[in-house]
């Protein structure tokens, strides 16, 4: 059984025509489930956990990154995720902008996400935390001043105003180094900077760092510095498409 | 694994990459290869490969199986196997190690040691689990 958890952003009249394609070509594979639309319920939470309860087999956030996190944060932090919940699909059906999550899954439309669907190709992923917020692809910071202690053995200090990213899912050709990041290693990378022999790489699980100013989560959700970074022990198990951006 | 012209072949293969732009303080150990092209101050212990380039500044003691050293260092070094050290490396501090190589236009302020035994030791160690198979 299906639930497709829609983002409130979606209402807008210009996603209409999306919503119908997906919703037409979910039910010519025979994937029709339970909608639930955030913009009628407020707590995200709340509603995962009702589902997961009534023993739903896939969940699927339909919208974008900040979604797919809002879903996520749901179904882990869910005190019902026990040992059987575990078994529990995620997927993203991918609509409008800020869809990097998607893309690193290998889902780049809505009409292939519901054909990645029916083929079930599943991974089991590593998912970042910042503070009390999860990510899957990276937590990101522009700082002159930043302060980041690497499993309480060493700090590093920025010199200069400099880009700072802390990636569990690689989502971009153009990071450097990126093809050493793995999903499933339990461990984060941190690339300072990003063209040599500026660059900064370092493989660590507990990232904390101090200073002015926040840090974005999965290009969507902001927290304010400081910030203590590592890896959850639950893993979450996604369905993925071909072109995902991992093996 | 170092080549010729003193540049670390499989340089993006390395564990950690310290960046230019960086200034690291602390103890910092790996068991990888570490690349040190910023500022660090502490000490520096690898199980696998250093190597520290020209514009490099390395306040600490340094230990791992082979160094290449392009950079300047304050501190000693302790290397098991093979040290390189390039014609742009400024070291102060005592050099001990299995073998050695120093460019013409290097400077070192203090004392080299350079004992096969270390080489052997190492040597030794990496055989011993094929010896007990």
């Amino acid at each position: 059984m299906n639930a497709y958890i829609y983002d409130d952003f979606l209402n807008k009249s210009r996603y209409r025509r999306a919503l119908n394609r997906v919703e037409i070509r979910l039910t010519d594979l025979g994937l029709n489930g339970k909608i639930i639309r955030l913009g009628a319920i407020k707590n995200v939470k709340d509603a995962v956990q009702a589902e997961i309860k009534n023993g739903i087999k896939n969940i699927i956030a339909v919208g974008n990154n900040e979604t797919a996190n809002k879903v996520i944060s749901a179904m882990i932090s869910n005190k019902a995720y026990g040992f059987f919940q575990k078994d529990i699909l995620f997927s993203i059906i991918p609509i409008g902008n800020n869809n990097s999550i998607a893309a690193s899954f290998g889902i780049h439309k809505e009409e292939e996400a519901c054909n990645i669907l029916l083929a079930r190709r599943i991974k089991q992923i590593d998912i970042g935390i910042a503070g009390n917020n999860i990510f899957l692809n990276k937590a990101e910071l522009t700082s002159d001043n930043a302060r980041i202690n690497i499993n309480d053995e060493y700090s590093l200090e920025l010199t200069r105003k400099t880009k700072v990213q802390i990636i569990n899912l690689n989502d971009s050709p153009s990071v450097i180094y990126g093809e050493r990041v793995d999903p499933y290693d339990n461990k984060l990378n941190l690339i300072i900077n990003n063209k040599t022999p500026e660059a900064t790489f370092i493989t660590s699980d507990n990232i904390k760092i101090s200073g002015s100013g926040e840090i974005i989560l999965d290009e969507s959700v902001a927290i304010p510095l400081p910030a203590e970074i590592g890896i959850i022990q639950e893993k979450i198990n996604i369905i993925v498409g071909k072109d995902r951006s991992f093996n | 694994m170092f080549s010729k012209d003193n540049k670390l072949e499989k340089f993006k293969e390395a564990e950690t990459i310290i960046g230019a732009s960086i200034k690291v303080k602390g103890n910092f150990n790996g068991q990888g290869d570490i690349v040190i092209e910023g500022f660090l101050e502490g000490s520096l212990k690898t199980e696998a490969n250093v190597f520290i380039g020209e514009k490099a500044r390395v306040n600490a003691n340094v230990e791992a199986s082979e160094a290449l050293i392009n950079g300047e260092i304050s501190g000693n070094i302790k290397i098991k196997k093979y040290l390189a050290i390039g014609k742009t490396a400024k070291i102060m501090g005592d050099v001990q190690c299995g073998e050695i190589s120093i460019e013409r236009g290097a400077s070192i302020t203090g004392q080299i040691l350079v004992s096969a035994e270390n080489l052997k030791l190492s040597e030794n160690k990496k055989n011993r689990p094929e010896e007990q198979a």
